[in-house]
């Protein structure tokens, strides 16, 4: 899922300054996996920013809505009837939901709460971890399911670097060292000789340098 | 209460804190009048923080939550739960220049039970302790 974690409140409320009916645009998708933009969140900042203009005596309409998924039109659409209420929307979708909210409502400013950060997945409660850049070319089965790319601080492709102490990173020792957990892993299943494989440098042509990537399907369009 | 004293307690209670049973909440709410609005909960973890937000955007000067003691939560970790939410609240609120005092949290004790008269006066007496919401003045 994509992750992401809401801005500063001064950083918000200078962004919606200008803007006196706002409507503060949820997605109950990815960023409410990771509790930063879903119903919930979503209604906890409008109350905030409707608290903070009380108290400064701001004459403004705040009001919350959550899409299902901000990143796909069909739900977005649904904003079609209300949106002429507001003069700015402030989404927690991720950077692509913002887009796609800004694509189809041009007359109004679409502002973002989120900072979007990583794809990742959830390992514990209130814990997200980085665990794959989209590079567009995935090479997990030869690294036992461990991707070096994401996870070694040093992108090996042929580790490990030899500076790992007790399985944690010499650049982070919060961070676990990537290649000790694929050489652990690789035991477990037999298939440590792939680490005698020399892996050539990564082409990066698959995820930048082309402009914004797409997929496109005939299968799946009308 | 003089009218100058006047505030607003929301208050979040476990409905495992002793006599804390609806008789018993109607008499809290006959004593004090629209000073007290009483919310029993199932469990204090129940709680999120917009709830505690959406009471001090609506109507209330102060919110407290009163959790029954650490160690015997019937939902195991609900108080535990109550705690960081409440925390999360209050960093939220400092952050837009409200003070934090306007969220409490009485943890009951285990050892001394606390009735929810009790704690109720106890609530009472720090709200008053504050000046008026700016929210709501």
């Amino acid at each position: 899922m994509i992750t992401g974690e809401q801005k500063p409140i001064d950083e918000i409320r200078e962004m919606i300054a200008p803007y006196k009916r706002i409507l503060v645009l949820g997605c109950a998708s990815c960023v409410a996996e990771c509790a930063a933009g879903g119903e919930k969140e979503t209604a906890m900042l409008a109350s905030t920013l409707r608290i903070a203009a009380k108290m400064k005596g701001e004459d403004v309409l705040i009001e919350e809505k959550t899409l299902d998924r901000q990143c796909v039109r069909d739900f977005v659409i649904l904003l079609d009837d209300i949106i002429e209420k507001y003069d700015a929307v402030l989404s927690l979708g991720c950077g692509a939901g913002v887009q796609a909210v800004a694509e189809m409502f041009t007359e109004v400013p679409i502002i973002p709460a989120i900072n979007t950060e990583f794809l990742g997945e959830t390992r514990d409660q209130g814990y997200w971890l980085e665990s794959c850049l989209g590079c567009g070319d995935c090479m997990l089965h030869h690294f036992g399911g461990i991707c070096p790319v994401a996870r070694c601080s040093k992108q090996l492709f042929n580790g490990p670097c030899g500076g790992a102490m007790d399985g944690r990173c010499e650049i982070n020792p919060d961070v676990e060292c990537a290649w000790h957990l694929i050489v652990d892993r690789l035991t477990k299943f037999g298939a440590l000789d792939r680490l005698e494989n020399i892996y050539p440098p990564k082409d990066w042509s698959k995820k930048q340098g082309g402009g914004p990537r797409k997929i496109v399907r005939e299968d799946q369009q009308k | 209460m003089t009218g100058e004293q006047k505030r607003t307690l929301a208050l979040y209670y476990c409905q495992n804190v002793p006599a804390s049973g609806e008789r018993e909440r109607q008499d809290l709410e006959e004593k004090y009048g629209g000073n007290i609005r009483l919310f029993p909960v199932p469990c204090s973890g129940r709680l999120e923080p917009i709830h505690l937000l959406l009471a001090l955007e609506e109507f209330a000067d102060v919110v407290y939550i009163i959790t029954c003691p650490e160690g015997t939560c019937r939902y195991s970790e609900g108080n535990k739960r109550a705690k960081k939410r409440v925390e999360m609240t209050r960093t939220i609120i400092a952050s837009i220049g409200l003070e934090v005092e306007r969220i409490g949290m009485i943890i009951g004790s285990k050892e001394n039970p606390i009735s929810l008269a009790d704690h109720a006066r106890a609530a009472m007496e720090r709200t008053l302790r504050l000046p008026p919401s700016p929210v709501h003045n």
